[in-house]
């Protein structure tokens, strides 16, 4: 489904990684993991066309990344930040802001009201937040709708860049289980949480410049 | 009625108010008094000369010419003002105040004062000074806005990105709210007037001898003139800085000072 192949991956003058050559196949749960400053969103944020400083290939259903028009790729690999923006309006309107989008318009789905109200279930929140104004959502509330709107969009793979580390081990705990039994799609997540890395079958750890994939060892 | 030179000399006088004022409160306000007011009787005196002899010889092309040296004038002045992206600038506002110019000034002249021959410099180039002046102003706080409300706000932009939406849809919203900033005050202003203040222009005519009924019809043109010309300046404005500032992906360029 995903095919990386950076010969090297940079940040100014800086190199990050190199000789990175990785599969991800449908619906696998990586977690990448490392220290600080080892590359780890860098290397997130090209898979969505969000950073461009590498040299090689990524190729995303057998098309180089590149090739696709940005607005397009990133509706479907889509990602979550570490602090998520919602935008300004109640949570409803926020959750329908990207379905005004060109690349979303034809993700029409007649069950998305009941869908949300699942989403809501899942990640244990009243379906009352909907008519919340975005402005009065705790921390932990919002990383869960901005989930919850890139859950509704349905994307093919789903990059989380640390959405954890500013929630407490319950909420974590809460977005771990949803991503797990709800997201039919791939999985990459940056994540220093322990429960996330118990849980997640396959892990990228980045060190000295290399990843080392769990699956080859 | 014209003034003569000893009533203009009574006129500066006038300037002895702020000038005792700044010396009571020992304001360091008096050398750039003498500055401002010195530049001002300058340059007018030889834009007046200037103007005499623009006026008097009713050449078209020199009419053109000294329109074409005011955009230049004007774009020029707004690249020195604006402190971001300098690099892109320059192409970005000439072709929005063109564009603007180039929609604006015939409309007026060729449909609304119809004067002979078209291009008389007497009515070409104080309204052209008027809408392009103001053109200026509005653009520089439009783009100010849009880039600091893309600069503050990063995380927006990108959040949208990251749902699908293309270039236009990410950066819609801080487009939204830089022509609102930017053209609310002249809105509000459009309807103060005749009632809080008369304008500049419709006192300058009345003084000049004209009736209030033409004076208030030039002002109802020219401050149309002045308000579609100032949002379709900062409309092009922005939509070519938005075209520029991003590379193919819709990640923004590199600050260019």
């Amino acid at each position: 489904m995903l095919k990386i192949m950076i010969k090297r991956l940079f940040y100014e003058d800086k190199d990050l990684l190199s000789n990175v050559d990785l599969a991800v196949q449908p619906a696998e749960r990586i977690l990448i993991v490392g220290q600080t400053g080892q590359g780890k969103s860098s290397l997130l944020n090209t898979l969505n066309l969000m950073n461009q400083n590498y040299d090689g290939k990524i190729l995303f259903e057998g098309k180089d990344l590149r090739e696709y028009a940005p607005y397009e790729l990133r509706s479907q690999i889509c990602m979550v930040m570490q602090e998520p923006f919602l935008g300004e309006g109640t949570v409803r309107d926020i959750l329908q802001e990207p379905f005004h989008f060109s690349a979303n318009k034809h993700n029409q789905n007649p069950k998305r009201e009941q869908q949300t109200l699942e989403l809501f279930e899942n990640f244990k929140l009243s379906a009352s937040y909907l008519d919340k104004n975005t402005e009065l959502l705790s921390g932990g509330e919002k990383q869960r709708i901005a989930l919850i709107r890139i859950l509704l969009l349905k994307p093919k793979i789903l990059l989380l860049d640390e959405i954890s580390s500013a929630l407490d081990q319950k909420t974590s705990g809460i977005i771990s289980d949803c991503i797990f039994k709800n997201y039919p799609g791939a999985v990459i997540a940056i994540s220093h949480d322990p429960l996330w890395q118990e849980r997640w079958q396959r892990s990228w750890k980045l060190e000295n410049g290399k990843i080392i994939d769990s699956k080859e060892l | 009625m014209d003034i003569n030179y000893l009533g203009l000399a009574f006129a500066l006088l006038l300037l002895i108010f702020p000038i005792l004022i700044f010396l009571h409160l020992k304001l360091k306000l008096i050398g750039q008094l003498f500055t401002s007011f010195g530049r001002m009787i300058i340059q007018l005196s030889l834009m007046g000369i200037w103007l005499e002899f623009l006026f008097t010889q009713k050449i078209s092309w020199l009419t053109l010419f000294w329109m074409l040296i005011m955009i230049s004038n004007a774009v020029f002045t707004l690249r020195g003002r604006l402190k971001f992206q300098r690099r892109i600038l320059l192409p970005i506002l000439a072709t929005a105040l063109g564009s603007t110019s180039i929609i604006i000034m015939p409309w007026i002249l060729f449909m609304v004062i119809r004067p002979q021959p078209f291009f008389s410099p007497e009515y070409a180039i104080p309204i052209y000074g008027m809408v392009l002046g103001n053109s200026m102003n509005s653009l520089a706080l439009a783009l100010e806005r849009f880039e600091s409300g893309l600069s503050d706000n990063w995380r927006a932009y990108y959040t949208r990105l990251g749902l699908g939406a293309n270039l236009w849809e990410a950066a819609l919203p801080t487009f939204r709210k830089a022509m609102h900033a930017s053209l609310l005050p002249q809105l509000l202003n459009i309807a103060s007037m005749g009632v809080v203040s008369l304008p500049g222009m419709m006192t300058g005519q009345i003084l000049g001898g004209s009736s209030p009924l033409v004076a208030i019809k030039y002002q109802m043109m020219i401050m149309t003139a002045i308000f579609s010309g100032v949002c379709l300046t900062d409309y092009l404005g922005i939509r070519f800085y938005l075209s520029k500032r991003f590379d193919k992906y819709n990640l923004p360029l590199k600050e260019y000072k």
